[in-house]
């Protein structure tokens, strides 16, 4: 009984842009993740109906709320790994390792210059999806009032799209369904881009990731091929980010909080200089810090080059742009 | 970007789809959506003949991803056709039923492609054919319960919005080879003649059903042998059914093919009539017998004769058309007559006659000829 309807997809301005700046400068097609929560609608106070929202607000179990329709998937967060077939097999089979989807609400699919309709696979990965019984989670105002009542599995669908024709001007373009177990269909949904600003005060809360950092070894796997395994790269990376936090915690010790009382007053002068260093110390590790997390960006941007180079002369483009 | 092509394990596939396939498949589009390789197609739409007409399907590789088989986009109107669809087990992730032309994927088997359309093709037409069940009308359950069992036969319903609902039938008529009876057949296809039959989904509480339209549709190569425009269907008796009305048509066509046939023979007989009269032809269709040039000079004008034959001769007489070899015009083209086919003729003459009397004519035509080659000729 998770096949209640969605009334909206509501997406902040940033996660939807930076979700369109991904699927963008991946090379080819891409599909990826989408986390968040859905939630019964919150009655509106703007109602010109007042029956229907004090019904709403009256109903202690959102059940009869949402069973009226009112339910709101909210996209909070994303992972995209930038490439055809990321957590699902040719024939829709899911990969994913079930550690790791907690609030999957849903997924989306990028196709340059295509139809904006959903396609075979798009299909078989949503019915594959909606129909795992593990990955469905409780409808987040009812897991404590109705226990295991409603729940949702992911069946929220975001697909993008450039135009099949070439033109002058850069349009994405996106369609948001929900996947429907009952009737076996896409049906489309409205998306709701919210963007930030007094008017929106009241969605502050919605927007802030609630699934934990999504796991990294998902292009491990053979069939996204010629994946080098930077495992040990990473593991001395964070023994010495491990290094550099004893360095600010050895700085920082100098000066405890302890000391800050002498900030103010006469002698407050003095420590002037002493708070300078340390600032200029702090200053220094930052730099260095993201020194590194520039080189190793660069490092992996060469990665993914090398990769993609590796891809071509699979595919045999090298030979068709050259000759 | 020097040209725009398809990487070559897509090329490979794709050839193979088009010209190896008895499908007939054709390309209609092809783009690329590729970010790195703009030059590189990798995605196209099939035309994919299906119930007498095409469904158009998008098909979508990424070049920059070879070992990812490709993505079907299928026509808006049906949404509802989901093809290997997989079932769950039984309180399980696990899913069942997944083999078909897309589980171990070899973008290297030039096969692939293929195979994968044919088994879509053969879902989609399972897909019509439940969808053509599920119509409520009595008349449409009753004839596709008689008429299920025919081998090959297709279905699809068409439905607009400002059109009403209706269900195509394709019928594949006559069980024999034609291929088999011409004697070194260029066809490369099996030929086929279908019967269209476009039922109006009826309105309930109508009593009087309406005739379906009937329409004869044939593989377009069957022409050099047959015209099935020539053929006159049986008209269709209020209250008829498809099972009654299918034997009398079958019988009268596989009548109509063998006189085709034997047919050939005869403007065979005609061709080698030709060569007594006009010396031997210069060229001959071998296989029908439909095309035979002749040449022939009249004092110091030459000029060459095509003379096109019917399907109905000798019933019919051939076209001429004479074609100049001395003159040409501004494009440098020779000038050619328009189709001579006003001249005495009867089907009764025997083939040397019928030759001797196309001199006869020729005699005359030829000094016409000449001067409208000299008018065409003069002019800028």
């Amino acid at each position: 009984m998770d096949d209640l309807p969605l009334q909206k997809i509501a997406i902040s301005g940033p996660t939807l842009s930076s979700l369109l700046q991904r699927v963008s400068s991946s090379p080819a097609d891409a599909d990826g993740l989408l986390f968040g929560h859905v939630l019964p609608l919150a009655p509106s106070s703007l109602s010109d109906d007042p029956s229907s929202a004090s019904a709403a607000a009256d109903s202690g179990s959102s059940a009869s709320a949402s069973a009226a329709g009112a339910l709101v998937a909210t996209v909070t967060s994303f992972l995209c790994p930038g490439c055809p077939l990321s957590f699902s097999d040719p024939l829709g089979r899911l990969l994913l390792c079930h550690s790791q989807h907690d609030r999957l609400i849903g997924w989306f699919s990028s196709r340059r210059r295509s139809r904006l309709q959903p396609s075979m696979r798009d299909f078989n990965v949503a019915a594959s999806l909606a129909s795992d019984p593990s990955l469905s989670f409780p409808i987040a105002a009812s897991a404590s009032a109705s226990a295991g009542g409603d729940g949702f599995s992911p069946r929220v669908f975001l697909l993008f799209s450039t135009p099949p024709l070439d033109s002058a001007i850069h349009t994405h373009e996106y369609r948001a369904f929900q996947f429907r177990t009952a009737t076996e269909t896409f049906e489309p949904r409205s998306v709701d881009v919210v963007n930030i600003g007094p008017r929106f005060r009241g969605h502050y809360g919605n927007f802030s990731p609630n699934s934990s950092f999504p796991w990294l070894a998902c292009d491990l796997r053979g069939s996204s091929m010629m994946q080098e395994d930077g495992k040990g790269e990473r593991l001395s990376e964070m023994r010495r980010a491990a290094k550099c936090q004893d360095e600010i915690d050895l700085i920082a010790e100098d000066f405890p909080a302890a000391k800050l009382s002498r900030l103010v007053g006469p002698e407050a002068s003095n420590y002037t200089a002493g708070l300078e260093e340390m600032y200029k110390k702090m200053l220094t590790r930052v730099d260095t810090l993201a020194g590194l997390v520039e080189a190793s960006s660069a490092q992996v941007l060469e990665m993914e080059q090398h990769n993609s180079k590796l891809r071509a002369e699979v595919a045999g483009i090298k030979r068709v742009v050259d000759g | 970007m020097a040209s725009d092509c398809f990487p070559p394990f897509i090329a490979a596939q794709l050839n193979y789809l088009v010209h190896q396939s008895t499908l007939g498949v054709k390309v209609e589009n092809v783009w690329s959506g590729s970010k790195s390789y703009p030059g590189v197609l990798d995605r196209f739409t099939l035309l994919i003949p299906y119930c007498l007409d095409y469904i158009k399907w998008d098909v979508l590789y990424n070049a920059e991803f070879p070992l990812c088989p490709p993505d079907v986009i299928f026509a808006p109107e049906d949404e509802h056709f989901h093809p290997f669809r997989l079932r769950s087990r039984e309180g399980g992730n696990e899913m069942e039923g997944a083999k078909n032309s897309l589980s171990d994927w070899n973008h290297k088997d030039p096969t692939r492609l293929c195979a994968l359309i044919q088994e879509l093709r053969d879902e989609y037409t399972n897909y019509q054919r439940r969808r053509a069940g599920e119509v409520d009308d009595d008349r449409l359950t009753f004839e596709i319960s008689t008429i299920l069992s025919r081998e090959g036969i297709e279905m699809h319903i068409s439905s607009g919005l400002d059109k009403p609902q209706e269900v195509k039938f394709a019928v594949p008529l006559v069980d024999m080879n034609i291929n088999k009876m011409v004697h070194g057949c260029p066809w490369r296809h099996l030929q086929k003649i279908h019967l269209q039959v476009v039922y109006p989904v009826g309105k309930k509480y109508v009593s009087a059903a309406s005739a379906p339209r009937l329409k004869l549709v044939s593989t377009p190569e069957l022409k050099a042998l047959f015209s099935v425009d020539d053929v006159k269907l049986p008209s269709w008796v209020d209250g008829m059914c498809m099972a009654e009305y299918l034997p009398h048509l079958e019988e009268s066509l596989q009548g109509q093919i063998m006189e085709a046939v034997a047919l050939i023979d005869i403007r065979r007989h005609f061709i080698e009539a030709l060569a007594p009269v006009f010396g031997r032809p210069v060229e001959a269709d071998p296989v029908f017998c439909r095309k035979a040039t002749v040449l022939i000079a009249s004092g110091v004008f030459t000029f060459l004769v095509h003379l096109f034959i019917p399907t109905q001769f000798p019933r019919q007489q051939p076209a001429l058309m004479l074609q100049s070899s001395q003159h040409f015009n501004s494009q440098g083209a020779p000038i050619k007559s328009s189709l001579l086919t006003d001249y005495p003729w009867s089907p009764r003459w025997d083939a040397s006659q019928m030759v001797e009397r196309i001199l006869e004519f020729l005699v005359d035509e030829s000094l016409n000829f000449k001067r409208y080659c000299n008018e065409a000729q003069l002019q800028p």
